[in-house]
C-alpha cells in the first residue's frame, strides 16, 4: 500500500470545479458500441517545446476511451474548432454540430521538469462543464495523470470502475533463438527487458504482488520453473522435477502456484507452496492435463485436458479436485484458459472449423461462449486486465505477432506493441499503480 | 525389413476390402501424400492448386484423427486430384515451374556401357558407431509414430543394441499450432512414445534420456503442411 501512496503523492491534484454530473449517464451493454460520441480536442500548450507531448497525451486519452468500446471517438478532422486554452468559453453549438455528446479539452502549462496538465470534461448536450482537474507532475508521469482523468470520465459516464490503464503486461519477445522477457505498460510503452537468453523463456506469469514473474526455461537442460524479481533481476529456481515444470499460475496468497509437472510420466496439474515446497497433485489421468489458471478466490483451477480425445477446457474444484467439469464442447482444439479476475469468465484460444485460432470467452454464469476475434490472422494467449474489462493477446493479423488489446466483447481491437521479434504469451499484472 | 513392410501393406489392403469404413484409408493417404510431394515443384507456379491440395490434405488428416474414415478417403482423393493437376501444370509449363539452375540437357540416348557398383550406406548402417541418427515423425496432435518412420525406430534399436555403452537423449517437438504449454506436453509424449519402443526392445532405461522443446525448435519455420509435418518429430542426440 505504501508504494501506491508514494506514487499518488507524485501528483499534486487540484480539483478546480465541483462535480455536477449526476444526470449524465451512458447506458453500457457489452458487445454494443454506444452512440455516445466523444471528442478529444487537441491539447493546447503554452510552450511549443511540449507540442509532441501534447499530441501523445491526446492520442493516449483517445485510445483508452476507444478500447472500452463504450464510446465513438470523433475523428479529429471533423472538428470545426482549433484548440483553445479557454476552459470557460466553450462553443457548445459548434461541438453539437459535429455530433459530439461529450468533449475533453486540455492544456499543458510551463516547461522543463514539472509541468501542469489541465483537463476538462464537458457534457455538450447539456452545455456544461462536468469537471476540470489540474495535475502537476514530471513529464514522464503525465500519461498516468491523463489516464486518471480518463478513469474518472468513464466512471462518470458509465458508473464502471476501470483500472486497466494503470497496469503492466509482460510477454516473451522471440527473435529466432533469442528470447527476451519484456514488461511494458498496458499501452505498450516503457519497454523493460527483465531477462534474456537463447535457451527459451516460456509461459511468463506475474506473482500476485506484481514484483516477480514466473517462467519456464531450458537454461539447465530441463524445462524448469524459475521466478525472477523485476527490480533486482535475481532469478531463483522454483521447481526442477524431471520432465516438465510449466504453466505457473499464481494464487492470490502470493506464495502458492498451480503448475504442470510430468514427473510421474505424464502431464498433470499440481499446486505448489513455493515457501514450504509442499506439493499437491490435482489431476490423475492418463491424458495430458496442463495450462492451469487459478481463479482469484483460489477455489477453482481451469485447465486443458485431452482426456476426451482432443484438447478441451475443464475446471476443477481445489477443495475437491476430483470434481471436474468440462466447459467447452464445440471445436476440437481449445487451449490456454485464463480466469477473469472477477471470476465470471474464462478466456481461451480455440481453433474454429476453418482451422483458424481465435480468442473466445466463456461466461461462467450462462455457459455461453462468445467469440472475440474472427477473420484476422492467428490470435492466441488471452489475458485479462485487473478490472476484467480488457484482454491482451498476441495476433499475427499484420504479418508478425504483435501485442493486441480488445474489450471483452471484441468490438474494439488494436495493436499496442510490436518489436523486433514475435510477441508471445502476454500476461497481465493484477496490480495497479494509479 | 522391406519384405515385412510389403506384407503389412498387403494385409492392410486386404483388410480395407473387407471393412471399408473401419480402417483409415491408408492407400488413398499414401497416394495423396505422394502426389502432394511430387507436386512440390508447382508450389509457386500453380499456387492456387497447391494451397487447395494442402488444405484438403490437412482436412483429410484431421478426419483420420477423428476416425471419420469415409470422409477422409474422399478428402485424400480430392487432394490427390488437385496435386495431380499441379503435376500436369508443371509438365505443361516447364519454363515457368523449373528452377533455373535445375535446367539442362539430359542428353541420354541409350547407347554406351554401364558400370555398376554397390555401396553400403554408412550413414544409415547400425553397425557404424557414427551412424546418422534418424528423425521420427508423428501424426497431428498425436504421439503416434508416422507409419513410414517405424523402420527408422528399428534401425535406432539395432544401433543401441550394437553399442551398449552409448546413452542417447530423445528430443520431442511439436509443430507451431496450439499453445506453448500443450505443445510442450505433446513433445514430451512423443519422446516417451519413442522411448517406450526402445524399452520394449530391451534397451536399458538408464541409456535413454528424454526432453521436450514443444514448438520452440522448428526445423522449418514456414506455416504450411509440409513444414508442420517436418516439425512434428523426435530426434536422437548423443549424450556420450
Amino acid at each position: 500500500m505504501s508504494f501506491f501512496s508514494k506514487l499518488a503523492a507524485a501528483f499534486m491534484l487540484i480539483i478546480v470545479s465541483a462535480p455536477a454530473w449526476a444526470q449524465v449517464r451512458v447506458e453500457v451493454t457489452e458487445g454494443a458500441i454506444s452512440e455516445y460520441n466523444l471528442a478529444v480536442s487537441p491539447i493546447a500548450v503554452t510552450d511549443s517545446a511540449n507540442t509532441a507531448l501534447a499530441e501523445d497525451l491526446a492520442t493516449a486519452i483517445e485510445r483508452v476511451f476507444d478500447i472500452t468500446g463504450y464510446f465513438k471517438i470523433l475523428d479529429k478532422r471533423s472538428f470545426l474548432e482549433k484548440p483553445d486554452v479557454d476552459f470557460t468559453a466553450v462553443d457548445f453549438k459548434s461541438w453539437t454540430n459535429v455530433g459530439a455528446n461529450g468533449l475533453v479539452k486540455g492544456k499543458i502549462s510551463g516547461s522543463g521538469g514539472e509541468v501542469d496538465l489541465e483537463l476538462a470534461f464537458y457534457d455538450v448536450s447539456g452545455a456544461k462543464q462536468l469537471f476540470r482537474k489540474k495535475y502537476t507532475a514530471a513529464q514522464n508521469m503525465l500519461k498516468t495523470a491523463a489516464y486518471r482523468f480518463t478513469a474518472e470520465v468513464i466512471k462518470t459516464l458509465t458508473g464502471e470502475e476501470m483500472n486497466f490503464m494503470f497496469s503492466k503486461i509482460a510477454f516473451v519477445e522471440k527473435n529466432g533463438h533469442q528470447y527476451n522477457l519484456v514488461v511494458t505498460n498496458f499501452d505498450g510503452s516503457g519497454r523493460n527487458v527483465i531477462h534474456s537468453t537463447t535457451k527459451t523463456i516460456l509461459l511468463p506469469e506475474w506473482s500476485a504482488d506484481g514484483t516477480k514473474i514466473y517462467f519456464t526455461s531450458h537454461e539447465s537442460n530441463n524445462p524448469n520453473l524459475y521466478v525472477i524479481d523485476i527490480k533486482s533481476r535475481q532469478k531463483t529456481l522454483v521447481s526442477a522435477y524431471e520432465g516438465l515444470n510449466t504453466s505457473a499460475s499464481a494464487h492470490s496468497d502470493n506464495k502458492t502456484i498451480s503448475l504442470c509437472l510430468s514427473k510421474d510420466g505424464n502431464s498433470e496439474i499440481y499446486s505448489l507452496d513455493t515457501e514450504t515446497k509442499s506439493l499437491t497433485r490435482l489431476t490423475t489421468n492418463s491424458a495430458t492435463d496442463t495450462a492451469p489458471s487459478v481463479n482469484s478466490a483460489g477455489t477453482e483451477v481451469a485447465f486443458v485436458s485431452n482426456r476426451a480425445g482432443n484438447p478441451q477446457i475443464y475446471k476443477l474444484s481445489l477443495s475437491d479436485p476430483a470434481n471436474v467439469e468440462r466447459l467447452t464442447e464445440q471445436g476440437k482444439y481449445n487451449q490456454d484458459p485464463e480466469f477473469s479476475p472477477d471470476g465470471k469468465k474464462i478466456a481461451f484460444t480455440g481453433r474454429d472449423e476453418f482451422y483458424k485460432f481465435d480468442i473466445f470467452i466463456i461466461n461462467l454464469e450462462t455457459r455461453a461462449i462468445e467469440r472475440v476475434t474472427q477473420n484476422q490472422g492467428k490470435n492466441e494467449s488471452p489475458t485479462f486486465s485487473p478490472d476484467s474489462k480488457i484482454i491482451a493477446f498476441s495476433s499475427n493479423r499484420d504479418g508478425k505477432n504483435k501485442l493486441y488489446l480488445s474489450n471483452v466483447a471484441g468490438t474494439k481491437q488494436f495493436a499496442v506493441y510490436s518489436g523486433e521479434g514475435e510477441v508471445v504469451t502476454p500476461t497481465w499484472s493484477q496490480v495497479t499503480n494509479q | 525389413m522391406k519384405t515385412l513392410k510389403y506384407i503389412l501393406c498387403a494385409l492392410n489392403i486386404a483388410l480395407l476390402l473387407i471393412c471399408c469404413s473401419e480402417k483409415p484409408p491408408k492407400e488413398e493417404r499414401e497416394m495423396a501424400e505422394k502426389a502432394y510431394k511430387d507436386a512440390l515443384l508447382g508450389k509457386d507456379c500453380d499456387r492456387e492448386d497447391y494451397l487447395a491440395a494442402e488444405e484438403l490434405l490437412n482436412m483429410a488428416r484431421e478426419a483420420v484423427n477423428n476416425k471419420k474414415y469415409d470422409e477422409a478417403r474422399t478428402l485424400f482423393l480430392a487432394a490427390k486430384e488437385r496435386a495431380d493437376a499441379i503435376a500436369k501444370y508443371v509438365r505443361e509449363h516447364p519454363d515457368e515451374c523449373t528452377p533455373k539452375d535445375a535446367k539442362g540437357d539430359s542428353g541420354e540416348d541409350g547407347s554406351g556401357s554401364i558400370a555398376e557398383q554397390t555401396f553400403v550406406d554408412e550413414a544409415n548402417n547400425p553397425s557404424n558407431p557414427d551412424m546418422e541418427f534418424p528423425t521420427i515423425h508423428f501424426e497431428f496432435d498425436q504421439a503416434t509414430i508416422y507409419a513410414d518412420d517405424l523402420p527408422l525406430v528399428e534401425m535406432m534399436i539395432s544401433w543401441m543394441q550394437n553399442f551398449p555403452e552409448k546413452v542417447v537423449r530423445i528430443e520431442g517437438h511439436a509443430d507451431e499450432r496450439g499453445s506453448i504449454d500443450y505443445n510442450l506436453s505433446l513433445g514430451e509424449k512423443r519422446a516417451i512414445e519413442v522411448k517406450t519402443k526402445l524399452l520394449q526392445a530391451g534397451i536399458d532405461p538408464q541409456r535413454i534420456k528424454i526432453i521436450s522443446y514443444g514448438e520452440e525448435q522448428p526445423v522449418d519455420p514456414a506455416s504450411n503442411e509440409d513444414a508442420w509435418f517436418k516439425n512434428r518429430r523426435a530426434e536422437f542426440k548423443r549424450v556420450n
